[in-house]
């Protein structure tokens, strides 16, 4: 009960500022936050605020009663079993799905957009629209057709996918269409991103190297960013701070306080993942 | 070098469909010729030529074949647009599937060429009756696979459009429609066969002009080769109708990979 109704303070958080040079030393994890709601211009992400939360299925409870606070611009990974509440919670968030009791606050004084974007397990592309039609799709009705079209291309520079602006999805492989996914969450420069498990179907290479990419524009942008995943070394390697949801609460609440960009196969992440995958594997029974 | 080889191929590709029925006409021809079939009954291809030449220098057969064509064009927009209206009703709204599905696939289960009794009581061989048979033949056709195609759209690609914030016009117009079309051309194809069929069955046997009638008075005066030019049209404004599905197929439907090659 204690872990599950921990509301946390935000002098735990990273607030990732926009301009940084990417150097390891600029982006210690231990570094104070940035308040929100500073109103600097710059804008950081949105935070989130979630008291006595709770949802039920069907008189199946799948969250209960839960507490978190996200300050802007962390990034969070959500962990646990099948069917723990994960999703859910996600869903909840973006406003998806509506709680039975409680109540979710986003702030966004100060953030870039008050815009809530999410990338799910599936690409989702329209197999209709050119890749830069797709891109598109993620501003909404915004802008005339030729303005949107630059601002699409942008983005996909960014994930470097320029030279496929105009082809059709069916051509992309399937990271590239993630990759297109990714761009078309990001072009409306959102304050809040949530990945539900993006990664999980692709191969292991693949998703090194998305996981790369998408911790490089986090960190460019700013905005906050909540991942859902079952793969702990994925939530060890990508963010700030890790909850373990059991049944519908928080069951671990962690900070990890390895510097950026990190290395693969870092000890102090190994230890991380070991006690992690503890905690999930505790109650199996033994073999 | 390579370059003319890939050349030749490319027509020699393009040859390959009509080999068969090239020869067929060749043999045709040589049996009738050589007396081996009895030009009564089946005339050779040169006199089925000549007749063509015949009826287009009198004008009979382009006057015989606007008719048909118009009764077709009409009859296929009445039913075809009512089909595709029905089939997005049902298809977007519960309660209009509730109300006419039941009712529509009872309905579709009769053979609407069995209405041709009543439909002669009813207009009489006036054009109504024609164009009547041509409208209910199309309208299942379309209006099943419309229905079919906006049910068989990706939910998750629904999702998506409502996720980002897209408006129930923009969901409709940018998801669901462009989802549904394969499914849609299915039903366009199927509806121009049929089109087709009810006009010559509907022609052949109560008309005053158009193609089946030129047929059927053909066939009172024992002209075989007007006959058989008849049939021969009905096979080209066939091949005509699916080549034309084609081109359309193949523009709106080339982000699919199953329609790029054809």
């Amino acid at each position: 009960m204690t872990a599950s109704t921990l509301l946390r303070a935000p002098d735990a958080a990273l607030v990732p500022p926009r301009e940084v040079p990417v150097v390891p030393q600029a982006r210690q994890a231990t570094r104070p936050a940035p308040t929100t709601g500073t109103g600097t211009g710059t804008g950081t992400g949105v935070a989130v605020t979630l008291r006595g939360l709770s949802k039920s299925f069907d008189g199946h409870r799948v969250i209960e009663g839960l507490d978190l606070h996200i300050p802007a611009g962390q990034f969070v990974a959500i962990v646990g079993r099948s069917g723990c509440g994960k999703s859910t919670l996600l869903r909840l968030i973006l406003g998806l799905e509506q709680p039975s009791s409680g109540r979710i606050d986003l702030e966004n004084q100060g953030a870039r957009s008050a815009t809530k974007r999410i990338m799910f397990q599936e690409p989702r592309l329209l197999p209709w629209a050119r890749v830069v039609d797709n891109v598109a799709v993620g501003l909404g009705g915004a802008g005339r057709r030729q303005e949107r079209r630059e601002r699409a291309a942008g983005v996909l520079s960014e994930v470097g996918l320029t030279d496929k602006a105009g082809n059709w999805p069916a051509t992309l492989s399937g990271g590239q269409r993630q990759r297109v996914a990714l761009a078309r969450a990001l072009v409306s420069r959102p304050g809040l991103l949530a990945l539900d498990e993006p990664l999980g179907a692709l191969d292991a290479l693949t998703r090194i190297d998305m996981q790369d990419m998408i911790e490089r524009i986090w960190r460019n942008q700013g905005f906050t960013a909540i991942l859902v995943t079952h793969d702990v070394a994925e939530a060890a390697a990508m963010a700030d701070r890790i909850l373990v949801v059991e049944e519908g609460r928080v069951a671990l609440d962690l900070t990890v306080d390895v510097p950026r960009p990190r290395r693969r196969g870092d000890p102090e992440l190994a230890r991380l993942e070991g006690r992690i995958l503890d905690h999930l594997l505790k109650d199996r029974a033994p073999v | 070098m390579s370059r003319q080889s890939t050349f030749g191929s490319d027509i020699l590709g393009r040859l390959t469909p009509w080999l068969v029925p090239v020869a067929i006409i060749a043999g045709w021809q040589a049996a009738a010729s050589t007396g081996l079939v009895s030009t009564r009954f089946m005339p050779a291809p040169s006199d089925v030529i000549a007749a063509g030449w015949q009826a287009s220098r009198t004008g009979e057969l382009w006057s015989n074949l606007w008719i048909s064509f118009l009764r077709a064009a009409v009859g296929f927009l009445i039913g075809g647009s009512i089909g595709f209206a029905l089939g997005l009703a049902n298809g977007l709204s519960q309660l209009s599937e509730k109300l006419t599905d039941t009712t529509l696939q009872m309905v579709r289960n009769i053979p609407h060429l069995s209405l041709i009794p009543l439909v002669i009581l009813w207009f009489g061989i006036d054009e109504e009756a024609k164009l009547f048979l041509v409208a209910i033949g199309v309208f299942f056709p379309i209006y099943a696979n419309t229905l079919h195609g906006i049910r068989s759209v990706d939910p998750q690609l629904v999702e998506m459009g409502r996720v980002y914030g897209m408006s129930p016009t923009t969901l409709f117009l940018r998801v669901v429609l462009p989802g549904a079309l394969p499914s849609i051309f299915v039903g366009l194809r199927y509806a121009l066969g049929i089109m087709w069929l009810t006009l010559i069955v509907a022609e052949t046997i109560s008309a005053s002009s158009g193609l089946g009638y030129m047929a059927m008075q053909a066939r009172e005066f024992m002209l075989v080769d007007v006959v058989v030019l008849a049939i021969v049209i009905y096979a080209l404004l066939g091949k005509i109708a699916d080549t034309l599905t084609r081109l359309l197929e193949r523009s709106f439907l080339a982000w699919n990979p199953a329609y790029r090659n054809i």
